[in-house]
């Protein structure tokens, strides 16, 4: 029976498959970020295959032809309960709605049993036998069906590979002895945390070390310091701290925070107080290539904190660290102020980072502002409509700050949008186009730009035009859906800008309309030299017909540095369009290189893979060599 | 309602008048008629002013060259023939000549060929101006307003210009000035950088004409609104502005009471009366009593028109209103035309406990601006302009003149779209 007439059998439709197909691999399905919970299957079996990702993956392969019907595969089917959760996680991100593919992966499995179909199984392997040795025998596994959920990540135009073997190991020293048995056998290996770097540096052919099983979390109070295992994800972290009074420097929710350091050092807003790369690391253990152990504070061990501007190998798997907590108080706000030039928003952050107002700064793009506000894409579109065209906002600098922070930035003169009025904003997104109060914020601005947010009474008066509530917002969303995003709303956290900043439960919406490709740099906080690349990078993508936004950038060291980041979209499911990302990236990569010769002053993030420990200095201001 | 020409029945427009003495004149003697085919160069055509004058000069047969800039995405060509389409003109490309050109450079930023190209006979208005207030437009406003006059006096000489007209404004005096008089101004205090840098600009003007021996006026209008006779206007700022932003407060009013349930609205003491008048208190606070000098763009067309087609040298004109309205007089305009009532008009300092509604609070954030010129206590001597132009007069603004003013802005939803649907030239 052809896979054609199971999924008529199962009467599927291609539009399943498409969702199936559009799954962002983003895997804020592995983590709690509603609060209802996560597929129970997930954190029981451990493999992605058991997650929602892992259930639209799976169904798309079988679909596709690309794995076969296996034991690994009706485990998966049967693991799901059809509870509906992924629903809600999805919809919020990407709009998508697995269930549907979960049902449909039931009934795909079902008519092919029915149909007398045959499940395949793997031949004896004796490699996978000694790893099972070592990690227990549900924690190693070479079924295709299961490995296929791994063979992809969010970037289209990474080289899906499958891998022979996934292992969950579950202590530093299962992890020690896999990488002896893969020195011993030359089986090449890949550590994975949730697979979200969007650059496909967690894929590989041999085995994969998915750390997900290894979740130690252990606070110590009196040094500011928490002891994390590499399967712990940022979101579960920064909650724990948090319950603690504390704060810590974590980036995407479902990115386990080890890697996320191994791989860029961690890239956030809060990078302006909290620094970047070792910055934020008291210690961390490692497990060598070669099985041995070591540590970052061990004098003879090898120097991470060294960083060199060219790609690295791996230096091993870090099986835990020690992280800084960083103190709260409770008179947190957050605020954005519109700039209508990107200069404008570059010269205030970086005159914020250099007074130290704000423990957290950022330049955001109006693509971000509006897909990170917006539950839906439709609403997203005309909030940057409304924010970018209409109200002439070229960007958006977002501070973070204690109540004497938020008066300087007042002091300062600059036109705000203060939490008040974010919430106004946000929970009142469908009536933001509305025609009369949008005219009226054009007549207020004709002298100043933005003049009307220093209005007395403006917060008051938005209040009034947009009439914001959770169940205003929730009309906007898929009617089955409303009921959950309307109790979800009255959440006063879901329109925090501190809290929605720390926890980044939106942010991964940029990824909505199309999945992104991100053009990652550290480099000096000039406008000159980032309205260059700008310039650059826009010229490459639109000769090449691919959407482009500028992304963030965080002042970093007082300003003297920044991360900047500058996104290109890429439909997923067209080949076309992924062709021509691939080769805008290498246009881009000729043109960092250029600058970077020219004034060796520029980092590509892909020269810090592998070297996200190294010391932020190092990383910084270390000479490059000029061309 | 007063009329612009003493003599002139109440439906007959000062303008048709002087087109029928234009014909007249032209079809007696071309030669007896020295400006019915003199060229002019025009500065800032695209404008509410220029555009007006522009479509007036051509129709009266007159070769216009207009010094401009592409904006939008559209050349100064486009942009132009969108003004001239509002207007119902079509002229032909040798009567209208656009050429993109930078003001603030030597030769208009032209290259050296095309310049000399342009160097022909013409007679100058000038009236391209940054007609921003804020403070933060300063080097911007210096830079339009006065920087410009280099380049365009410059080629003024170059063309062998037999006048020069420069548009000025009539709020050059400062606002303590009692009788301000058609004489020029010394530099003082000033209400804002658009003041401040048309004064200097006069100033700039009579000292190189005089240099240049290049004959000129200094026109010195009030406010501008549309054109009292049929309300048309391409321009919706000053007045309309503060008209527009009122409807929208009320629009914003309207919906919450109809829509939300009007919680908010009944906070600030906002409801509807029974025959569906929206009570919106509204106190708007200046600090004395003054007036607001507002004419007409077909007054000011008038007028003009009259003094190009009588030039006298080193004149100055103030074109204002000898009627000016006052705020009251407006603010109960303004409720009868949108259906509320509860605009009050305070004077003195703002009370120590004076807590704005939003309504309030914004709608004195947006007049902030123009307060100078809201309770301005300045009255305008206009004899130049009576000897002149002596029939034309600026009628008193009253609620028929306003009323059709407004119908029509509403109409073209305040430039946003033309009658017909399609863009409206507005800029
Ligand atoms: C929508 C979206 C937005 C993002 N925005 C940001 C952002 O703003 N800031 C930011 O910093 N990142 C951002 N990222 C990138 C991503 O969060 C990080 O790259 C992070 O590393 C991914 O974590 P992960 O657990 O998915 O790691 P993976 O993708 O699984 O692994 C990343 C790399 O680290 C290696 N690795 C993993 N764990 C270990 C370990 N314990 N020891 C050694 N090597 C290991 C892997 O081999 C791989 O090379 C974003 C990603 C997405 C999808
Ligand atoms: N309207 C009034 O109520 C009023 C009252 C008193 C005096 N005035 C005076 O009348 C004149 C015209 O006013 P308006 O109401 O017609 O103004 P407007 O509608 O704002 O038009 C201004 C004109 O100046 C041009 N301009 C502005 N900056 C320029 C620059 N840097 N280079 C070249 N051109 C530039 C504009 O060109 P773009 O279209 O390309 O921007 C436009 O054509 C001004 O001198 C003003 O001071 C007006
Ligand atoms: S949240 Fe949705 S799109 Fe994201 S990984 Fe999970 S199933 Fe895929």
């Amino acid at each position: 029976m052809k896979a054609q007439e199971f999924q008529e059998a199962a009467g599927c439709t291609d539009e399943v498959l498409s969702t199936a197909h559009n799954c962002r691999h983003y895997a804020m399905c592995k983590v709690d970020f509603l609060g209802n919970g996560v597929c129970a299957s997930g954190p029981q079996r451990g493999f992605v295959a058991f997650y929602p990702q892992g259930h639209m993956d799976l169904y798309a392969a079988l679909r596709d032809g690309g794995a076969p019907v296996t034991s690994g595969a009706l485990a998966v089917a049967d693991s799901c309960d059809l509870c509906g959760k992924c629903d809600h996680q999805c919809y919020f991100v990407t709009e998508l709605r697995p269930t549907r593919v979960m049902r449909a992966l039931k009934e795909h499995l079902a008519a092919y049993l029915q149909a007398g179909g045959r499940v395949e199984s793997e031949a004896e392997d004796p490699v996978l036998a000694r790893i099972r040795e070592i990690v227990g025998d549900q924690w190693a596994t070479n079924d295709r069906a299961i490995a296929v959920t791994y063979s992809h990540d969010p970037s289209p135009i990474a080289v899906p590979k499958l891998p022979a073997y996934v292992v969950l190991p579950g202590s530093a020293e299962e992890v020690a002895s896999l990488l002896r048995l893969f020195k011993e056998t030359g089986i090449p290996w890949t550590a994975r945390g949730n697979g979200s770097n969007i650059l496909g540096f967690e894929l590989g052919e041999g085995a994969i070390i998915d750390l997900n099983r290894m979740r130690e979390m252990s606070f110590d109070e009196k040094n500011w310091s928490v002891r994390v295992g590499p399967g712990v994800s940022a979101f579960e972290l920064q909650s724990a701290a948090v319950a603690r009074g504390f704060r810590v420097h974590v980036a995407e929710p479902a990115a386990l925070v080890l890697a996320s350091i191994m791989c860029s050092g961690i890239l956030s807003l809060f990078a302006t107080s909290y620094g970047t790369s070792a910055e934020g690391v008291l210690d961390a253990r490692f497990v060598a290539p070669d099985g041995s152990t070591f540590s970052m504070n061990q004098k003879q061990g090898p120097n991470l904190f060294a960083f060199a501007p060219a790609p690295q190998t791996t230096p091993g798997i870090c099986v835990s660290a020690d992280l800084k907590l960083h103190p709260k108080t409770d008179d947190e706000e957050g605020a954005l102020i519109p700039c209508s030039t990107l200069a404008a928003g570059l010269e205030l952050s970086r005159e914020l980072a250099q007074r130290r107002i704000g423990f957290a700064v950022g330049v955001l793009g109006i693509e971000y502002v509006a897909s990170f506000m917006a539950p839906t894409q439709e609403l997203a579109n005309q909030a940057k409509q409304v924010f970018g065209e209409r109200l002439g906002m070229a960007c958006l600098v977002l501070v973070l700050g204690d109540r004497y922070a938020m008066g300087s930035l007042k002091q300062m003169g600059h036109p705000l949008i203060d939490q008040r009025l974010f919430r106004t904003l946000n929970l009142g997104l469908p009536h933001l186009a509305s025609a009369p109060w949008l005219d009226l914020l054009t007549q207020l601005a004709l002298d100043e730009p933005f003049g009307y947010l220093k209005a007395e009474g403006f917060a008051e008066l938005a209040e009034t035009a947009l009439a914001p509530s959770p169940q205003r917002l929730a009309r906007a969303v898929h009617p089955e859906l409303r009921e959950f995003h309307e109790k979800l709303y009255a959440r006063p956290e879901l329109t925090d800008l501190v809290w929605l900043n720390m926890f980044r439960i939106t942010s991964s919406r940029i990824g909505r309309e199309k999945h992104f490709f991100p053009i990652l740099l550290y480099l000096p906080l000039e406008a000159g030299l980032i309205e260059e690349l700008c310039a650059r990078f826009q010229a490459i993508a639109q000769s090449r017909g691919i959407k482009h936004e500028v992304g963030f950038l965080a002042p970093i060291d007082s300003g003297k540095r920044c991360i900047f980041e500058y996104d290109y979209y890429v439909d997923q499911c067209d080949a076309g369009e992924i062709e021509r990302v691939r080769e805008a990236v290498g246009a881009v990569a000729a043109v960092i290189d250029e600058v970077g010769a020219r004034t060796g002053t520029l980092r590509w993030m892909r020269y810090v893979l592998y070297q996200g420990f190294c010391r932020m200095e190092n990383l910084l201001y270390t000479e490059v060599p000029r061309g | 309602m007063r009329r612009f020409l003493k003599s002139a029945g109440k439906s007959e427009s000062p303008l048709s008048l002087l087109f029928q003495r234009g014909e007249r004149e032209a079809a007696c003697s071309a030669a007896g008629n020295r400006h019915a085919q003199a060229k002019f160069v025009l500065t800032g055509a695209t404008g509410f002013l220029g555009s007006h004058l522009m479509a007036e000069l051509l129709r009266r047969g007159h070769a216009v060259l207009a010094l401009g800039r592409s904006a939008g995405g559209s050349t100064l060509q486009e942009r132009i023939a969108r003004q001239l389409d509002w207007f119902g003109l079509q002229p032909a490309s040798e009567q209208l000549q656009c050429v993109e050109a930078d003001l603030l450079k030597p030769h208009l930023g032209l290259a050296p060929a095309a310049y000399r190209a342009l160097c022909r006979p013409a007679t100058f208005v000038h009236l391209a101006s940054d007609t921003r207030f804020a403070a933060a437009n300063r080097a911007a406003s210096l830079a339009t307003n006065v920087g410009s006059l280099a380049a365009v006096l410059d080629f003024a000489r170059d063309c062998s210009a037999p006048f020069f007209h420069y548009v000025s404004t009539a709020y050059v005096f400062p606002a303590e000035s009692a009788l301000c008089r058609e004489e020029p101004v010394a530099l003082g205090e000033f209400a804002n950088i658009y003041e401040e840098s048309k004064a200097r600009a006069e100033l700039e003007v009579i000292s190189r004409c005089r240099d240049l021996a290049l004959p000129y006026s200094i026109l010195r209008p009030s406010i501008v609104y549309g054109d009292c006779q049929t309300g048309r206007s391409n321009s919706f700022t000053a007045l309309y502005h503060h008209v527009k932003a009122l409807e929208l407060i009320r629009d914003i009013y309207l919906n919450d009471l109809t829509n939300q349930g009007g919680a908010k609205s009944r906070l600030s003491g906002i409801e509807r009366a029974p025959d569906g008048t929206l009570k919106l208190p509204l106190r708007i606070v200046l600090p004395r009593k003054g007036h607001l000098n507002l004419i007409p763009i077909d007054f000011f067309l008038a007028a003009t028109l009259q003094i190009l087609s009588a030039p006298r040298p080193d004149t100055i004109y103030h074109l204002t209103s000898r009627t000016p309205s006052t705020m009251e007089e407006l603010a109960s305009f303004c409720e009868n035309f949108l259906g509320i009532e509860g605009i009050e008009i305070c004077y003195g300092a703002e009370p120590g406990n004076w807590r704005p509604n939003p309504a309030e609070a914004l709608f004195n954030k947006l007049i902030e601006p123009y307060r100078p010129y809201l309770s301005d206590t300045r009255s305008f001597d206009s004899a130049n302009l009576d000897a002149v132009a002596p029939e034309i007069v600026a009628p008193t603004l009253s609620y028929p003149i306003f009323e059709r003013c407004m119908r029509y802005a509403v109409e073209v939803n305040w430039g946003a779209t033309h009658r017909n649907g399609s863009g409206f030239p507005v800029r």
